[in-house]
């Protein structure tokens, strides 16, 4: 219900022109490797990017306006076979964390990871876990208390957008920041 | 739950020996290692070559209660179906149709095959067989002919078991004949696990090898995974989320009880038993990243195996114990590695394509099973232990899941076509790609094959 309830509003912010830009998925690069772009967070939470401070929302590279009076998106996404935090995804989830921290509910939120239907179930699953620890480690970074974290991954079993082709497939490698 | 005996009393012969100079020369051909040399990678589906063995399967007869034939029933009709459809699916078999007979089941069985009448209409091999009932059990006796040399193929045997069982029994007659022309351990008296699809909801399904008896296990409430049965067929690891987040359950077949394996932080995945049915291996993140560990089932503090920032998982078993082969994409891609039981320096035993997954560790030993991926397909392949003779096997999009038959000669799978996913086998030559029918509207995936079932 909550969940719904934040698709909902993270919809109408989109459809306000609040959130330019952050809507937008990755091209269906199959580069495959880690850090193609030479830039973004490592996998093991390395973290190298250059973080906004969500107090100073508005100031991104990417043009990413941050209004505290709306929910920010709630996914980032992937590149194939990659845990890769990028640029993009993570302001969106410097962002997150800033607004759960200052208008969020309490509790337990859920990060779950998911994949493209590419690759095997059991591979698939430990992609999605290490996505989702990923972007934990991101949002603890960013003053999240740990204990409010819960990292699942659903590997390829929810895809996001049920077809089979490169569009799709980058729309299904994601993370989503849930409440349940 | 059943009984056998071999019979002596009538119509014994010297064991016959056969020239069976199709399925024999396979069998010694491709089961005991001298493997024809293929370069490199190579999609072995030249469906030529293989010439299945002709083989007679009447029905068999009737027995009233005074040991005579009877004129009615169906039960020895319905047996010598199941055994007949056992054989042609292995693809080792071409059994004559029976509008082609001469000799008639009554004949053949009180006096014995005219092997003139089965020569003539092609038949390397003539069974006969009679079943009774006792009480509530059925009685099934059965001979095995060769026709050219006019002699019994080993002894008659009898199985018994209840008459709800009657699949059962027919199933032990065809591993018996399979095994008396093969040479090898038959796989028919076996079960298949596997996730059923339908809409949104995934449930747990158990029936046996030829799609029959299925049974449903879980009922969709919550999402189920990779069901493996132990290596006595009586438990089945399963992954469920019924708890929020991926938990590895044992369901004990014969109670029905289910357990929970562990409440590790992250994730736990990948379960496989030990050969010796004590221990697994498994997939747990709770030291920041997927490694893979090894337990005792049911209790017991895991003891990591693998210590690396790559992704390790999909453990499988060397029959032996003594080894695992795994998953890891430590090297950028993901591949296989074979490292010792105890851990220690793994060994990549993959190095073509840029995928490969999920391995299964035949029950014979000598090979592996798994998911070759490269350009943008997923297709299953085989290698030895030591990464050597990679052959690619199917020729689809998108195959996975691979497991092997109780003999380690047919690997069953689940293959993606359009949206929709189905269980189908294949000969480990690459021969005989068959769909394994899982009823109605239903999609299968993630089959496990069961240890042979007495």
């Amino acid at each position: 219900m909550n969940r719904s309830r934040w698709l909902a509003v993270a919809l109408l912010s989109l459809s306000l022109g609040l959130l330019s830009g952050c809507g937008s998925t990755p091209k269906g690069d199959e580069a495959g490797a880690d850090g193609a772009d030479g830039k973004g967070v490592g996998r093991l939470g390395g973290s190298s990017a250059n973080l906004n401070d969500p107090s100073r929302a508005g100031s991104g590279a990417g043009g990413y306006r941050f209004d505290v009076n709306v929910e920010p998106e709630h996914r980032i996404y992937f590149d194939y076979n990659s845990a890769l935090i990028n640029d993009r995804s993570a302001q969106v989830l410097a962002h997150n964390a800033g607004w759960i921290l200052a208008h969020g509910p309490k509790g337990t939120i859920t990060i779950e990871g998911h994949c493209d239907e590419r690759g095997t179930r059991e591979f698939n699953l430990a992609l999605g876990q290490q996505r989702a620890d990923a972007a934990v480690r991101f949002l603890v970074a960013q003053g999240m208390p740990a204990n409010r974290l819960k990292a699942v991954s659903f590997g390829k079993e929810k895809p996001l957008v049920p077809s089979h082709d490169d569009s799709a497939w980058s729309k299904n490698r994601r993370v989503e920041i849930t409440l349940r | 739950m059943m009984e056998e005996m071999t019979m002596t009393a009538t119509r014994q012969g010297p064991p016959a020996r056969l020239r069976w100079t199709t399925v024999f020369l396979l069998m010694a051909g491709l089961l005991w290692g001298s493997l024809p040399a293929w370069g490199g990678v190579r999609i072995d589906i030249s469906k030529g070559g293989l010439t299945p063995l002709p083989i007679a399967v009447p029905a068999f007869v009737n027995l009233g209660g005074d040991g005579q034939v009877a004129t009615s029933g169906v039960m020895g009709s319905q047996i010598a179906e199941v055994v007949t459809a056992d054989l042609e699916r292995s693809g080792l078999f071409r059994p004559i149709s029976r509008s082609a007979f001469l000799q008639m089941p009554d004949s053949l069985w009180k006096s014995g095959p005219q092997f003139r009448d089965w020569r003539i209409i092609g038949a390397e091999a003539v069974v006969t067989g009679a079943a009774r009932q006792e009480g509530d059990q059925v009685v099934v006796d059965f001979f095995l002919y060769d026709v050219f040399q006019g002699a019994l193929i080993g002894k008659g045997k009898r199985f018994t078991a209840s008459q709800r069982n009657w699949r059962h029994v027919a199933h032990r007659v065809a591993d018996e004949i399979y095994t008396r022309l093969t040479g090898e351990t038959g796989y028919f008296t076996s079960r298949i696990a596997y996730v059923s699809q339908k809409g949104e909801s995934k449930r747990l399904i158990m029936m046996d090898q030829d799609s029959a008896n299925p049974v449903e296990l879980t009922h969709g409430e919550h999402l189920v995974l990779t069901p493996r049965f132990s290596p006595d067929g009586d438990n089945l690891f399963h992954i469920s989320y019924s708890t929020g987040a991926p938990r590895i359950f044992r369901m004990d077949l014969i109670s029905g009880s289910t357990s929970q394996q562990g409440e590790y932080p992250g994730l736990n995945s990948a379960p496989a038993w030990a050969p010796d049915g004590k221990r697994m291996a498994l997939t747990l993140s709770m030291d920041g990243n997927p490694e893979i560990y090894v337990k005792d089932v049911g209790v017991g503090q895991p003891v990591r195996l693998t210590n690396h920032a790559a992704i390790d998982t999909s453990p499988s078993w060397s029959p032996d114990g003594r080894r695992i082969v795994f998953n890891s994409d430590r090297a950028g891609s993901p591949q296989l590695y074979v490292m010792g039981a105890g851990g220690g320096e793994p060994r990549r035993i993959t190095f073509e394509g840029n995928y490969n997954a999920a391995p299964a560790w035949s029950p014979r030993g000598d090979l592996i099973a798994f998911v070759h991926g490269g350009g943008g397909r997923f297709r299953i392949a085989v290698v030895t232990p030591e990464g050597k003779n990679m052959r690619v096997l199917t020729d689809s999009w998108m195959d996975e899941s691979p497991t092997w038959s109780p003999n380690g000669r047919v690997i069953l799978f689940s293959r993606q076509q359009g949206s929709r996913s189905q269980l189908y086998s294949i000969d480990l030559t690459g021969y005989n790609e068959r769909l394994v029918p899982v009823g109605g509207d239903a999609e299968g995936s993630d089959p496990s094959w069961s240890p042979l079932i007495r």
